[in-house]
């Protein structure tokens, strides 16, 4: 039997160890066009903001390849997927078969069209590459502009503050983040890092840079010059599936997987931040690129792969950071609309020090956002992940000293 | 082996498996110097309130696979087969949190430890009293709990014992399986927690 | 308990004012409860012992851990001690506060209790002759004082008896004479109840609890019972008369003053200080329309019923009324003032007043009130109290209208407005129409939802013609409700909806403070001497439904030992001990004549109630019926 796994990102990892924990003697090949050893890629904002040393990022050793006896194939692209043939063509014209297929691809930055994109000391925030670059630009730069108020941009925003460079966040929505928190959270978090010293435009998009070989100002559509001499773009990630053939493997956003993360093409797998599961909060499909679900999901398709089928229930958004003194846990659906006949609870609120609101539906937990005292978030994760029904009511779940032994009865 | 295993139905939420758990992981282990030391140690065990405000000692089952250790960011989380014991690198581990949002049971806190890395707030979990065991003790919470929720024994012995009882019960059922006193406790708690939600 | 919801009250101003807090930053005793959860089980059951070094130890209720203390006590006998200590507690409270009104009453004999008097020279005639002292060719002040000395005289050893177990119908006292519980002196009882749990003392769960019993004795038919009387020679018997209560008796457009604790010798002289033209001209000076004077727990509910001033609340409302914003001043003396209301000023422009040199609070001002300058003192507060009318921080936020109630039934009141004795209650009673009476008293406690225990139990107790008399906690808890205007007769059954209607009474008569419980002993035994039976033959019981204090323990065994049966809504900590349990809900039935019963569920104990009561009525050959 032979794996043929693309990616070298966790989910990439987390196959070729599960599929290794099954099946000693298979053939396991990865494709991965960075050649750094598996690293942690949430740390790199860690990098950024000083917390961490960039070479803390490896989570594998260097020697993962070889005590896997996993075959890489490192610094190289997919042109193509021969669905036929059983074949993935390399951008340099390799051709690697297969007997059985993870697309484990990942997503790439979401490109910005802008003038002058090309000028150094702007960058994307996805590889430790980036990390490295941006910390030796770190040298000599007072002043940082930031597109994009989302995971990606809002953690730069942090990292950047934190290293002492003045800050200015460019956000669509009015506070940041607004993916994942309601509006009562996203303004104590804006207010945290306004507090120290954030700088926050809404509504103002980037059409140009300018500069004279690195960046010295963004340009607004409305035509305002914006100083700066560091620039960190944000805008989302896509999933990276522009070698998968739309005729042969369904796709939508990502690469649409069943509830055993094969693809509509036998044989062939998806997992990790290019792959499209059902989100179990939202009840459809969703891309949810976090870190854990792609080492959860990666770990399953391994499984599936050597044979033993194991059923993957869904993706389900969450996020954990700390922001200066605040810490903030969100999971699944925050913002429900109007009519899809959620009941939200609320307890804490600005100026108490702590925030939580919790988005129930139909006796069942959807959503939570927790602003401090997150260390028991899990167990409300848990609650939405597992879909279960709430036989107590809803308020016992906000009360301080909520815990796990409140769910046994 | 032996585990430490849970008997929730027995614990009276005296939290004194806390204080001996905090001792034990603290420099100089005895309570009253313990509690002056800076840093504070603290419990890995957690007795929290149940449904009707009973006791509920709530520590890491060290799970199998760990959805801490899965979840980690840097690595640091590690299984020790030999002891079947889930265990944080501190020097590793850099206080994100994501194991504590994957953990379905909420029993990792993150403070400075006294034994750990010096100012820094690290992931704190229940280590199976490695240290103790290894010196021929059980675990502090179990050395300390008098009403028997928490014991230290092979899981086998324990299901056997409780199959016994549920046996014995189901044969004469007029020898109550819980003391009469704890059901007249439990059930006026159980009351006034229902009055509260009507 | 804490919600989110902020629904911890059937009590509209409960649930804003705390909504208002949490809006605050105000930590409430709802969340103080919750995070305590959960409470120790040992201690909840009455198995830990801490009387000795040699301890502390616990008693595991599930047999397999240690079965005894150190010292070899075992579950019975640690259980007992403990409950028997509270009733210690208790009794020396009650009887403190006793303690200082015969104080006083010596100070307006020898003329050093400056602005106090003696009210109701009656009265004093009448409670001298019981304790043996001449009236005859002497003054009001001459009585005064060597009433004072035999009332001080109940306090020791030197005496078999305290004097007012007397008034205990003559069936009364032959039971505790049969059992040993006739209290010989009030400190000698509490003294002995706190050698006998000594370690190696009484170590006979049976004798501790007797011994318990007889202490309780000497709070009820002594300490309590003299304070009330004390009250009544100084300050007047109350009369009914109109009143209001809830937080909607804060004024936005006068200083408020609040007064807290138990005790009218500081409240009597705030009120007058109240009262004084200086101090409302300073007042009208500050822009304020007056001084408004109300009270919270027992202390506001002595000067309801001797004034009809208005009460803002009861125990679970102290710290939330603060929230108003409205409080120029809280005053406090002791008992039952939580640690924590001086925290919950400092978020507001409320000056916080202690007056007692036995009651020293966090965040508050001392002003030590004694007998000789009480009167300047109370001027010196109300005086910085209208001062800080300047300091209010906007618009006060009181978000009740006030609701009326009639307060001031004193037994004198009652046998008055019964046309002078209990013939026409007692008429009533064998008739049927009211099927008997229920005193329902005590605290709240953040274990059952505030009010709910009071104002169910009230209702269904009316609705079925059983006459309920409240006083403390509860009293508030039922005025607050609606139960106490002539309207609420219509809440009743039809027996007694006639019987109020006739005597002109509401369905609920408000008797008073915790120490005025003492009142529903001299009126059961009334009661009883009109039938010629002991009080546990009456169709009458007694309720605390959501109480929490120690007092409250000694006043529920006071009751039992006095003949009333008694329900309880929260359990005090026994459980460890079903000998013990078993001797309180049912073997003291064989010993005095009555028993407890704990019930959190109030529907469920208006039914116990009910059919106790019924029981009484057909072992007396009256009608009865069985309650389902």
């Amino acid at each position: 039997m032979q794996h043929v796994i693309i990616g070298n990102g966790i989910a990439g990892v987390c196959a070729a160890e599960a599929i290794r924990k099954l099946d000693a003697r298979a053939r396991i090949v990865m494709i991965g066009d960075e050649t750094f050893p598996p690293y942690s890629r949430p740390m790199i904002s860690h990098v950024l903001a000083g917390d961490q040393p960039h070479d803390k990022l490896p989570i594998r050793s260097t020697r993962f390849y070889e005590e896997l006896a996993v075959e890489p194939l490192l610094g190289r692209r997919v042109a193509a997927i021969a669905v036929d043939e059983g074949q993935v063509c390399l951008t340099d014209g390799t051709r690697v078969a297969y007997d059985r297929l993870l697309i484990a691809s990942g997503a790439d930055p979401r490109p910005l069209r802008a003038e002058g994109i090309e000028l150094g000391r702007i960058f994307y925030m996805r590889t430790q590459a980036h990390a490295r670059q941006q910390v030796a630009a770190l040298e000599g730069a007072r002043c940082a502009l930031v597109l994009g108020g989302g995971l990606v941009g809002f953690k730069a925003a942090y990292g950047l503050l934190r290293r002492g460079l003045a800050v200015t966040l460019l956000i669509s929505s009015g506070y940041p983040l607004s993916m994942q928190v309601d509006p009562t959270a996203g303004g104590m978090i804006l207010d945290e890092l306004v507090r120290h010293g954030l700088t926050v435009e809404v509504g103002v998009s980037v059409r140009a840079f300018e500069g004279n070989g690195t960046v010295q100002a963004a340009v607004t559509d409305a035509g305002t010059r914006l100083p700066c001499d560091l620039a960190i773009i944000g805008k989302g990630v896509l999933p990276a599936r522009g070698f998968v053939p739309a005729d042969r493997i369904a796709v939508d956003l990502g690469i649409m997987v069943d509830d055993h993360l094969q693809t509509s093409a036998a044989d062939i797998y998806a997992a990790g931040d290019v792959a499209e599961a059902v989100d179990l909060a939202r009840g459809c499909r969703w891309v949810n690129a976090l870190w854990p679900e792609a080492a959860a999901q990666g770990r399953v398709a391994g499984f599936n792969m050597a044979g033993r089928p194991v059923v993957y229930p869904g993706s389900l958004s969450r996020n954990v950071m700390r922001i200066f003194d605040l810490d903030v846990l969100t999971v699944g659906i925050a913002n429900p609309g109007r009519d899809e006949g959620c009941r939200i609870v609320t307890d804490g609120g600005p100026g108490l020090g702590y925030y939580r609101r919790l988005v129930l539906k139909d006796q069942r937990l959807v959503g939570a956002v927790l602003i401090n005292r997150i260390e028991q978030g899990g167990v409300l994760r848990a609650l939405i992940d597992n879909r279960t029904p709430l036989r107590l009511p809803p308020e016992r779940l906000l009360a301080p000293n909520f815990n796990f032994g409140r769910l046994l009865f | 082996m032996k585990q430490v295993i849970v008997h929730p139905e027995r614990c009276v939420g005296c939290m004194q498996c806390m204080l001996a758990c905090a001792t034990a992981h603290s420099r100089s282990g005895t309570l009253l110097a313990a509690c002056q030391e800076r840093p504070r140690p603290n419990p890995r065990i957690h007795v929290g309130a149940g449904r009707f405000n009973e006791g509920f000692p709530n520590r890491c089952r060290h799970c199998d696979p760990a959805p801490c250790q899965m979840a980690c960011l840097a690595g640091a989380i590690y299984r020790r087969e030999s002891t079947a014991t889930v265990l944080v690198n501190p020097d590793r581990c850099i206080n994100c949190a994501s194991c504590a949002m994957a953990c379905p049971y909420g029993v990792i806190r993150f403070h400075e430890d006294p034994l750990g890395p010096a100012g820094w707030a690290i992931a704190i979990k229940c280590d199976n009293c490695g240290a103790r065991v290894a010196k021929g003790l059980i675990p502090a919470c179990v050395e300390t709990c008098k009403t028997g929720a928490l014991t230290y024994e092979e899981m086998d012995d324990a299901m056997a014992r409780k199959t016994r009882a549920v046996a014995r019960s189901l044969s004469a059922p007029d020898r109550p399986a819980m003391p009469a006193g704890v059901v007249l406790l439990t059930s006026i708690k159980q009351a006034e927690m229902q009055l509260g939600e009507r | 308990m804490f919600d989110p919801r902020d629904n911890v009250s059937v009590t509209q101003d409960a649930n804003r004012l705390l909504a208002k807090a949490r809006q605050d930053g105000i930590e409430t005793v709802w969340q103080r409860h919750e995070a305590q959860q959960p409470q120790c089980g040992f201690c909840d059951m009455g198995l830990s012992c801490r009387i000795c070094v040699m301890g502390p130890c616990r008693v595991d209720p599930f047999g397999q851990g240690p079965q005894s203390g150190v010292c070899g006590a075992d579950a019975d006998i640690i259980v007992a001690r403990n409950l028997c200590r509270m009733i210690a507690a208790g009794a020396a409270s009650h009887s403190d506060h006793g303690r200082d009104l015969v104080e006083v009453l010596a100070g307006v004999a020898d003329g050093s209790a400056v602005g106090y008097q003696i009210r109701d020279e009656a009265k004093l005639k009448r409670l001298a002759k019981e304790y043996g002292v001449a009236t005859a060719d002497k003054t009001a002040l001459a009585i005064a004082a060597d009433l004072a000395d035999a009332m001080m005289e109940d306090y020791g050893m030197r005496r078999k008896a305290i004097r007012l177990v007397e008034r205990a119908p003559k069936k009364r006292r032959a039971v505790w004479e049969k059992v040993g519980l006739i209290p010989r002196g009030i400190d000698r009882e509490t003294s002995e109840m706190m050698h006998r749990t000594h370690m190696g003392v009484d170590n006979n769960w049976q004798s501790l609890l007797l011994q318990g019993l007889r202490n309780a004795l000497s709070d009820g038919w002594g300490g309590s019972m003299i304070a009330t009387e004390v009250s009544d020679i100084l300050f007047g018997v109350p009369t009914p008369r109109p009143t209001a209560v809830n937080a909607g008796v804060l004024k936005a457009d006068q200083v408020n003053i609040v007064v807290h604790g138990h005790n009218p010798v500081v409240s009597e002289m705030v009120s007058a200080a109240c009262q004084s033209p200086e101090l409302l001209d300073l007042a009208r000076a500050k822009g304020a329309v007056g001084i408004n004077l109300v009270g919270v727990c027992c202390t506001g509910n002595e000067l309801l019923m001797r004034r009809g001033i208005a009460m803002a609340g009861n125990h679970l409302m102290t710290e939330l009324i603060l929230s108003t914003g409205a409080v120029e001043m809280m005053i406090v003396d002791y008992q039952c003032i939580m640690p924590s209301v001086g925290k919950v000023a400092c978020g507001y422009h409320t000056k916080m007043v202690s007056t007692s040199d036995k009651a020293k609070f966090p965040h508050m001002e001392h002003v030590e009130f004694h007998p000789h300058n009480a009167r300047e003192k109370a001027m010196t507060v109300v005086r910085a109290a209208v001062e800080n009318f300047a300091n209010r921080k906007g618009q006060p936020f009181i978000p009740v209208e006030p609701q009326a109630a009639v307060g001031g039934f004193s037994v004198e009141t009652i046998i008055g407005a019964l046309g002078g004795t209990p013939a026409p209650l007692i008429d009533a009673i064998k008739a049927g129409k009211i099927r008997g009476a229920v005193g329902i008293v005590g605290c709240n406690n953040p274990k059952i939802k505030h009010d709910y225990g009071h104002v169910t139990l009230t209702r269904r107790l009316i609705e079925n013609d059983i006459l309920v008399v409240d006083t403390g906690c509860v009293s508030v808890a039922t005025a607050k409700a609606g139960f106490k205007v002539p309207e609420a007769a219509a809440m009743a059954g039809p027996g007694l909806k006639e019987i109020c209607g006739a005597l002109g009474i509401p369905p609920v008569l408000h008797m008073g403070s915790c120490v005025d419980n003492v009142r529903i002993l001299v009126l059961v035994s009334a009661l009883a001497d009109a039938l010629g039976v002991d009080i546990c033959d009456l169709p009458v019981a007694g309720s605390a439904p959501e109480w929490y204090s120690e007092k409250a323990v000694t006043i529920g065994v006071y009751f039992v030992a006095s003949g009333v049966t008694t329900h309880l809504g929260p359990m005090p900590p026994i459980a460890g001990s079903m000998n013990v349990v078993n001797l309180l809900t049912e073997g003291l039935k064989d010993v005095v004549g009555a028993s407890f019963a704990v019930e959190p569920d109030p529907e469920k104990a208006a039914v116990f109630l009910r059919n106790t009561i019924e029981g009484k009525r057909k072992a007396l050959g009256l009608d009865w019926r069985a309650v389902v």
